[in-house]
């Protein structure tokens, strides 16, 4: 006979009901503490502090004299109202949007697409193996190489890119890679060839880990190939396609590098981003209030974001057994 | 002195999983728990061996209190369901494992180690890694893990269950004439209860939130089993369960099955267990190996008609399920017979196989109340 | 109507057959676009470092050099800060992952073992979700933070605690998904033997997560030796990393892009070196431990 595992609460022994933790025989209590203590202790240092700091001057009219000298002084929401305001804020909120569909979202599919692609079609291991090196050896790149590279090959006068193009007979003239409306495409250009390496990585060892089984039974109920990919690979892929999503999305939120490499973020602000712009105000040109505005509205933006992301994660962590 | 004591230890996480369990074992002594699983057998281990704290309760260990004490300081081994060996480390540094914890010299360290292989065959192995040795072999890696420690209490749990049928066999031997075994306490943890009749010195029978049924030596708990539960858990095929009603008439004393389908005349030892029990009803348990079918009736003996539902042949015997009436008994047959679905047969009761045991409580019923 | 139902479906099959197997060339063909997108930068790059300077700023751009020079490779050095630049970014990387590795190995394994004590599932995922914010938001206050400290901001040890803000919060989390991956048993069966925790810990645990160490310990070393932006506000005096250095490659006014490629390719050889070797045990840590390499 099985026995009963859920029992009414008042059925419990007394006990149990008044039972507190008891003590661990392993290891003291602190133990665990201390070890969790000290990164903790340094993410607080180094990640909460300056986030309180900033924080507190995002209320302030804190200028870079200001600053040293110590005078600055509090005016409210202020310097939310200007960022909130401000037209150059809204732009970069839409460029922003353009960079998450084209970069981040687009390099996910572009990936997840080159994965399958390679598994299901390419079927030497050899070559799969060597085209996977060639495709991830951009990731590798810091954005400084990234950032030059790119600026060099799509150099409008005599670029390698606009040269190949009218060789090869697609472009009658140079394009000008660097004009307002172009230049944001630019960088996604670069981004693209940076980073869609990730999700396709992700995606093709997520793809090699499936379980064969599955795909025999398929096989002995004849299903076709395009079949089996919509009800059996794509389902199965879809907690790590979504993983591959998350990480690019939340490195979206950082992305300032290459911005500030290729264009900084010109001409005329066209191709500013948000954190751009905080990077640019505070670092460049030192208006720390305005900039810890920016940093902070980001900072909710990216909050609420990652909390959604790792409620989700989360749920993938138990179903596979982690957390 | 018992060696190993354990005083109403509790334990529970979301719920109680231990209530108040105590029992001992003596020096020397195999006591096997038996019960199915996830009923808390394994828990059970892990308190003795200090791998959890009880919530309440002591473990004594040679007369000494070690409930507070982390399993590195007690003298306990212990086996694990899943063998537990260290994948990274060859079979002789998996056996040499308790020996270089506590810095033993090279030289005994090497002929303990080399002694414990031999006594387990598993001489030719030591070089190995735990992925390059069979399923067997494993468990005699982790077998010799805990004989080279030389404990006080040995904690076996469920050391051959996931072996087959002819390793297990040959293991199940082995702890017969494993002197270290018997020199020390020794709480051996299973769900089958054929190892637990041929290893048990006792035998504790776990129910519920580690409530122990019945102790005691094999034959006992076979043969008067404390209740309907412990009746169940032994034996295979299941022994029949035939909730019945109690009748007195002239003739005697008689037990009729709730369906009225069958019948029976108690006599002797039965008809002893049901003297003071006022109750109408009773809840009768008969081995299949005390109903046959039978050709031809001997003297005195009374047959049933009944129809062959489901016929096993298994070789030494056969199991038989058969309806007789709307009621289904399960009967134990010879070899050499061979059975049909819907085949009628006559089936031959011996009352002399029967357990009574009380219709609300499930308890046996002794007669001596 | 049923047979005719039947038999459509039996056409329809063979039809997607059919038109999946051209499908299968439009993504291939997708797949060689998308190699010729990602291999021509990279040729592009390697050409490039192998041209005289005045080949490189030519009006119309050559595919092929006119003259090899492969003494760009040793020219890069003819300044020595250059090479300076690189054992910079050698020391800060190593120092950073190593204390990163620590740090987090502590943490990972309290989170594996005792999730309870430790703090449980909200802190671990609060520490991971350090990695994901946007790091500006720290860049000034941390300036003067350092500024104000005796080393400053321009140091090796600037960079390498900095950086502790992305791979510390990556070197936790993954650890303990390592650690989680060796069997909690083996180290009970340890403490049985006699083993105390510290020295179980040594003895079996350790050993078991080695290779998840080390694919930890190479990831936070490439990040940490790419890393840009930090460093481009932090240092540039008494310390240099070679990714704040690339840019500077220039003459009067005109960019030696033969110089800035050639470096560029010497500094990619131990990231990529380092991902052919351990490619598999890297998708792990990269998919925060989700994917199974």
């Amino acid at each position: 006979m099985a026995p009963m595992r859920r029992e009414s609460d008042t059925d419990h022994p007394e006990w149990f009901q008044k039972k507190r933790k008891s003590r661990p025989l392993i290891v003291a209590r602190w133990v665990p503490i201390a070890l969790v203590g000290l990164p903790v202790a340094t993410l607080l240092a180094i990640v909460i502090y300056p986030t309180v700091w900033m924080f507190y001057h995002s209320l302030r009219d804190t200028n870079i004299q200001g600053l040293f000298m110590g005078t600055h002084s509090h005016i409210g929401f202020s310097n939310y109202a200007d960022v909130l305001g401000s037209e150059r804020f809204q732009d970069s909120l839409l460029h922003l949007a353009q960079y998450l569909t084209f970069g981040a979202c687009l390099q996910v599919i572009i990936g997840t697409v080159l994965a399958l692609t390679l598994y299901e079609f390419v079927k030497s291991n050899a070559i799969r193996t060597v085209v996977l090196i060639m495709l991830v050896i951009p990731m590798m790149l810091p954005p400084s190489i990234v950032g030059v590279l790119w600026r060099f090959l799509l150099t409008p006068s005599n670029g390698a890119v606009n040269q190949a193009l009218l060789n090869l007979g697609l472009i009658e003239q140079h394009i000008e890679w660097f004009n307002a409306g172009i230049s944001l495409w630019s960088i996604i250009i670069a981004d693209s060839w940076n980073w869609v390496a990730l999700p396709l990585l992700i995606v093709y060892s997520g793809r090699v880990s499936l379980p064969p089984a599955v795909y025999e039974a398929a096989r002995v109920d004849g299903a076709s190939q395009w079949k089996v990919m919509r009800r059996i690979t794509l389902p199965m892929l879809k907690e790590v396609i979504a993983i591959a999503f998350i990480l690019r999305f939340t490195d979206a939120f950082k992305f300032v590098d290459l911005v500030y490499i290729m264009t900084s973020g010109g001409p005329a602000q066209s191709s500013e981003l948000p954190t751009y712009i905080a990077f640019q105000r505070g670092i460049r040109e030192f208006a720390v209030g305005e900039a810890a505005a920016y940093a902070i509205i980001i900072f909710i933006i990216s909050a609420v974001i990652i909390t959604l992301f790792l409620k989700y994660m989360k749920g993938v962590m138990r179903a596979r057994g982690f957390a | 002195m018992a060696h190993l004591e354990v005083e109403g230890i509790c334990k529970g996480w979301e719920f109680p999983v231990i209530d108040e369990l105590s029992f001992a074992v003596e020096e020397g002594e195999f006591f096997v728990v038996l019960g199915p699983s996830g009923i808390g057998k394994t828990t059970t281990l892990r308190l003795i061996s200090g791998l959890e704290t009880p919530d309440a309760g002591r473990i004594l260990i040679g007369g000494t209190d070690q409930t507070r004490l982390p399993p590195y300081r007690r003298r306990i081994a212990m086996t694990f369901e899943s063998y537990a060996l260290y994948p990274h480390l060859s079979v002789y540094e998996n056996i040499a494992s308790p020996l270089r914890a506590r810095r033993l010299p090279a030289n005994e360290r090497d002929k303990r180690v080399k002694d414990v292989a031999e006594l387990l065959r598993i001489a030719h192995l030591l070089d190995r890694r735990p992925g390059e040795v069979s399923g067997g072999q494993k468990q005699r890696t982790a077998l010799g893990r805990t004989l080279v420690a030389d404990p006080e209490v040995f904690l076996l749990d469920e050391p051959i269950s996931h072996l087959d049928a002819k390793i297990r066999h040959e293991l199940r031997t082995q702890f017969h004439t494993l002197e270290d075994l018997r020199k020390v306490a020794t709480v051996y943890v299973t769900h089958d209860y054929a190892e637990a009749l041929s290893l048990g010195d006792r035998i504790g029978v776990m129910g519920t939130r580690g409530r122990l049924e019945q102790v005691g030596n094999p034959r006992d708990l076979f043969e008067r089993p404390a209740n309907l539960k412990v009746a169940e858990h032994l034996g295979q095929p299941t022994i029949n369960v035939i909730p019945s009603r109690i009748r007195r008439d002239n003739n005697g004393l008689f037990l009729d099955s709730e369906t009225g389908d069958l019948r029976l005349k108690l006599s002797g030892e039965s008809e002893a267990a049901l003297a003071g029990y006022s109750k109408d009803h009773v809840i009768a348990g008969l081995r299949p190996q005390y109903i046959r079918p039978i050709d031809e009736a001997a003297d005195g003996m009374e047959l049933l008609s009944a129809e062959v539902d489901v016929y096993e042949p298994l070789g030494t015997n056969g199991i038989m399920m058969a309806n007789l009436g709307s009621m289904s008994l399960t009967a134990l047959t010879d070899p050499e017979k061979h059975y049909e679905t819907g085949q009628k047969v006559q089936i031959a009761v011996d009352v002399s196989g029967l357990h009574l045991f009380d219709a609300d409580s499930q308890v046996r019923l002794t007669g001596i109340t | 109507m049923n047979h005719a139902t039947g038999a459509m479906t039996a056409g329809g099959t063979e039809r997607t057959q059919d038109a999946w197997r051209h499908v299968r060339y439009l993504f291939l063909a997708f797949l060689g676009l998308w190699i010729v997108f990602t291999v021509f930068p990279l040729y592009f790059m390697t050409i490039t470092a192998f041209k005289s300077a005045a080949e490189a700023n030519l009006t119309v751009p050559t595919f092929w050099p006119q003259e090899w020079q492969p003494r760009n490779f040793i020219g890069v050095f003819d300044e020595r800060t250059n090479f300076n630049a690189l054992v910079d970014s050698f020391v800060i990387a190593s120092a950073n992952t190593a204390l990163s590795l620590f740090l987090g190995s502590l943490a990972g394994y309290a989170f594996a073992r005792f999730p309870r004590q430790a703090g449980g599932e909200n802190l671990a995922f609060w520490i991971l979700s350090n990695r994901m914010f946007p790091p500006v938001a720290i860049l000034v206050p941390m300036f003067f933070l350092f500024d104000n400290t005796p080393w400053g901001t321009d140091s090796h040890l600037s960079l390498i605690i900095l950086y502790l803000v992305f791979n510390l919060p990556l070197a936790t989390w993954l650890m303990m998904v390592f650690f989680r991956d060796a069997p909690v048993e083996i180290e009970e069966a340890a403490y049985l033997d006699g083993w105390t925790p510290l020295r179980a810990f040594f003895k079996v645990t350790l050993p078991l997560v080695i290779p998840g160490m080390i694919s930890v310990a190479m990831l936070c070393w490439i990040f940490a030796w790419n890393e840009y932006l930090f460093a481009n506000l932090f240092v540039g005096t008494a310390v240099r990393t070679y990714t704040i250095v690339i840019p500077t490659f220039t003459h009067g006014s005109q960019t030696l892009w033969n110089f800035q490629m050639a470096f560029s390719l010497l500094a990619l050889i131990p990231p990529v070196t380092l991902f052919i070797l351990l490619r598999r045990y890297m998708v792990r840590g990269l998919s925060l431990g989700v994917v199974k390499g």
